[in-house]
């Protein structure tokens, strides 16, 4: 069985939502369909605009669809019961693109990284701690870099932060809508690198967003394109070498 | 450079008056209530340094403790109005649909309404006095502060860090203890600076024209209003207690202005009461 099932999902934006107001009608996504399998990164590559943070929003459970279903662990996100929600919500995480954004400025990164767990489970605050540094250290940071603020930190260190926060709670699916984007190259290289070793250590599955084909190539197992809503070609990454290096003179 | 020491020096002559009404006690010559008619409407001396009213008591001693009931008021009315306005202003933001529309409705109800007006119109159905005074300033004030709370929280409702805290499974009060209302105190500290002014006005106006503290405590409206029969022979028992209002307002308005523009913040519940009035 496959982890994450979309089918035949459209989304188009018109009416005021719940987290935008939208000023103009335009079309999210279109009949989308696609499976990811446990353990494996579904790349998501297209231009700005085609939708795919759209797709993300409602992977994530937070922009019902309207039409379609999308299915985790066979259960539907948004016709699930509070149970199963609570344990969706808590199995499938979240990157963003911008780093400085996805923190809230007035809080430590201890505070920031916590948060997941915080709400989930009862740690003392040593307990806490001792976590919170070993995530830190896990995504390439210092235990001592807890006590500092988003200010204080690189785009690149925010970043890992972000991340160390998505993987907290030994999520199942994490959706990485452009994590390495707005950073430089080899600091891209970096972080892809460290986000590679935690889905083969961990078995995480990744929904890997991008527009940029040589970071979904390095990280995905198989690439959908996504043109203007729809989905217009899937392929493995491996068939995709082949066909580059076929290419080449 | 000017907008600076214009902030500094209001900053300290409101610090001045809140500390000569912190230390009214102390600082007045007089029991301010006391009654003495072998001294009524004298001159100023050295006893009374702003001479007497038409009882006798110490006009100065009297504006030192209507600093304390004025400031104290204020405050008491901007701080529930600024509780309510939270509750009641992140409730309709974060929930949005149907609950949202309801307050809003409710809220535009109020706002549709001069907000002295409304507030009289309250006080007349209970009866004058400064509790119910307060608790009617209170009520169309904080339509205001609902307002722009709401506006804030649906702002600050679309960063990407709330969104992440919804995901990591953050719930909506916390969401509201540890991510909204942090973030937005700064702009709304900034709105009541400027909101204790107008409060400091609307107490003085209501209890002018009667309706709020009543006539033995010192106050500087119900001072106006009892000095006002003596106009023409000792103005100086409204003219007092109105330079006092006048200077308070103007320093609240200074300091927020140069507060507003320093941090480029806009003052929506200003502007909208404006238009509203
Ligand atoms: N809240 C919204 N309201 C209206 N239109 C939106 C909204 N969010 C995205 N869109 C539109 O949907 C399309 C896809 O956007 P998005 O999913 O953000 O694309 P991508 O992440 O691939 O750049 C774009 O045309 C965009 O203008
Ligand atoms: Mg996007």
């Amino acid at each position: 069985m496959s982890l994450l099932v979309a089918d035949n999902i459209s989304k188009t934006y018109g009416s005021a939502g719940w987290f935008r107001k939208s000023t103009s009608e335009g079309t999210g996504v279109r009949n989308l369909s696609f499976s990811l399998e446990e353990g494996t990164c579904l790349g998501i590559l297209g231009e700005s605009g085609a939708g795919k943070s759209t797709l993300g929003r409602i992977v994530l459970g937070l922009l019902p669809p309207d039409s379609g279903t999308i299915t985790f662990e066979g259960i539907d996100l948004y016709r699930s019961d509070r149970k199963a929600r609570k344990q969706w919500r808590r199995d499938i995480q979240v990157v963003f693109q911008d780093s400085y954004s996805a923190v809230n400025p007035r809080m430590r990164i201890l505070d920031i990284i916590a948060e997941p767990l915080r709400n989930y489970e009862r740690l003392t605050s040593l307990e806490e701690r001792r976590k919170v540094a070993e995530l830190l250290v896990l995504v390439g940071l210092t235990a001592d870099d807890m006590h500092k603020r988003p200010g204080q930190m690189s785009g690149g260190q925010l970043q890992r932060v972000n991340i160390a926060r998505a993987i907290a709670l030994k999520p199942k699916l994490i959706v990485l809508d452009e994590p390495v984007s707005s950073l430089d190259m080899i600091i891209q290289k970096q972080i892809l690198i460290h986000l590679r070793e935690l889905k083969e250590k961990y078995g995480i599955s990744y929904l890997f967003i991008s527009h940029d084909i040589m970071a979904v190539h390095y990280l995905a197992d198989r690439i959908a394109y996504i043109d203007q809503g729809s989905i217009t070609d899937v392929r493995t990454t491996l068939e995709l070498s082949n066909t580059a290096s076929l290419k080449q003179p | 450079m000017r907008r600076r020491w214009v902030l500094i020096v209001s900053l300290s002559l409101l610090l001045a008056v809140v500390i000569c009404g912190v230390l009214a006690p102390y600082l007045a010559p007089h029991d301010p209530n006391i009654v003495d008619l072998t001294h009524k409407l004298e001159g100023p001396s050295l006893t009374y340094p702003l001479g007497t009213d038409q009882l006798g008591r110490c006009l100065f001693s009297r504006l030192l403790y209507g600093t304390r009931v004025s400031l104290s008021l204020a405050l008491v009315i901007v701080v529930a109005c600024l509780i309510v306005g939270i509750v009641i202003g992140c409730l309709s933001g974060y929930a949005g649909g149907w609950i949202d529309n309801l307050i809003m409705r409710a809220n535009d109800a109020i706002l549709a309404f001069p907000s002295l007006i409304l507030a009289i119109a309250l006080i007349a159905i209970w009866g004058a006095g400064w509790k119910q005074m307060a608790i009617a300033l209170v009520i169309v004030q904080a339509a205001y502060y609902v307002r722009f709370v709401r506006g804030l929280v649906i702002s600050l409702k679309q960063q990407s860090y709330i969104t992440a805290a919804r995901v990591s499974g953050t719930n909506a009060y916390r969401m509201m203890i540890r991510h909204i209302i942090p973030n937005m105190l700064p702009p709304l500290l900034v709105v009541v600076t400027l909101e204790i002014g107008w409060v400091i006005m609307d107490i003085s106006a209501l209890s002018f024209v009667g309706l709020g503290v009543q006539a033995p405590t010192a106050e500087w409206g119900a001072m106006i209003n009892e000095g006002k029969s003596f106009i023409r022979s000792h103005p100086r028992l409204m003219i007092a207690p109105g330079i006092l209002i006048f200077i308070m307002v103007a320093l609240l308005n200074l300091i927020s202005d140069a507060v507003t523009e320093k941090k480029g913040l806009g003052s929506p519940l200003r502007r909208k009461r404006e238009a509203a009035e």
